[in-house]
């Protein structure tokens, strides 16, 4: 599913411009190490972390993009990162596992 | 051994081990340094260390890993690795951040790899083998059409700014930005 179609679907807040992605899979977590450790290429990464660092983790793996849980919002500068690596930035009032729940429901596997 | 397309990534990350990167400070001369403890509870005990006394200053959650080559069986430990550093994390007017920008142009990111410091205080070397090898780990598991990663050395000498307070804030192996000088 790409990432556009999957972020109308779920009616997922942009917080950067959508990026053209397929989305291959998820990745829950709120740890960098674990990000690099064990999410994939090309997962959707759903985390309450939006700091410089999870860019730089997301952009190191492949991260085709990223979910904000719990109505979190990335400042400015990190933002602009994302933007510039090309990463999506989606945001939601929902927890993670009521976001995990959706994606699942989605047909995200 | 890996033959053809189907045969998945030569190079994985094998071994990971959950830890914690510990950063301390020496009590008279106010100096830092980390190091990473396997151990289930980080340790935050007191020791004296010749004429220096070492406290607890500090924790990030991280992890330790080695690389195997699946071409030769070969299993290679980076546990002189304390992180990666993104360019972008780095100050704009730093070197880094210019030979990084230009890089992203060409749609490759740049990180340099930071390495803990050996007991005398200086920095732990981390080979050019190795750092080859990071970076075919990193390059094999990308998907994005003409992405590449590009990990360097430490050839900035960037350890020296970089904030162990930021370590302890953030989490991670990429958990590093460049101290942001006083009135900046």
């Amino acid at each position: 599913m790409r990432l556009k179609e999957l972020g109308e679907k779920l009616e997922l807040k942009g917080v950067t411009q959508v990026f053209e992605r397929d989305v291959t899979g998820v990745y829950i977590s709120d740890m960098v190490s674990d990000v690099i450790a064990n999410a994939k290429a090309g997962d959707l990464l759903v985390t309450v972390q939006l700091h410089s660092n999870v860019i730089a983790a997301a952009n190191l793996v492949d991260i085709c993009g990223i979910v904000a849980t719990q109505g979190k919002l990335p400042t400015d500068d990190v933002v602009r990162m994302a933007e510039k690596a090309k990463i999506t930035i989606f945001s939601t009032d929902l927890n993670r596992w009521q976001m995990a729940t959706k994606l699942y429901e989605a047909g995200v596997r | 051994m890996s033959t053809g397309a189907d045969a998945g990534p030569r190079f994985r990350m094998v071994n990971v081990q959950p830890g914690y990167v510990i950063i301390e400070k020496e009590r008279f001369s106010g100096a830092a340094r980390s190091y990473f403890s396997a151990e289930p509870t980080p340790p935050k005990e007191e020791y004296v260390e010749g004429r220096q006394v070492w406290s607890y200053a500090g924790m990030a959650q991280s992890f330790q890993f080695d690389v195997r080559d699946s071409d030769t069986g070969r299993v290679t430990p980076f546990r002189e690795l304390l992180g990666l550093l993104y360019y972008g994390c780095c100050r704009e007017d730093s070197d880094i951040h210019r030979l990084g920008a230009l890089a992203h142009e060409l749609d490759i990111s740049v990180y340099v790899a930071i390495t803990y410091e050996a007991p005398g205080g200086s920095r732990l070397n981390i080979s050019a083998e190795k750092i080859g090898i990071l970076n075919r780990l990193f390059n094999e598991r990308l998907r994005s059409p003409g992405k590449k990663i590009l990990i360097l050395p430490d050839l900035f000498d960037l350890y020296k700014e970089i904030s162990h307070g930021q370590i302890a804030i953030d989490f991670g192996l990429t958990s590093m930005e460049q101290e942001t000088p006083a009135g900046a």
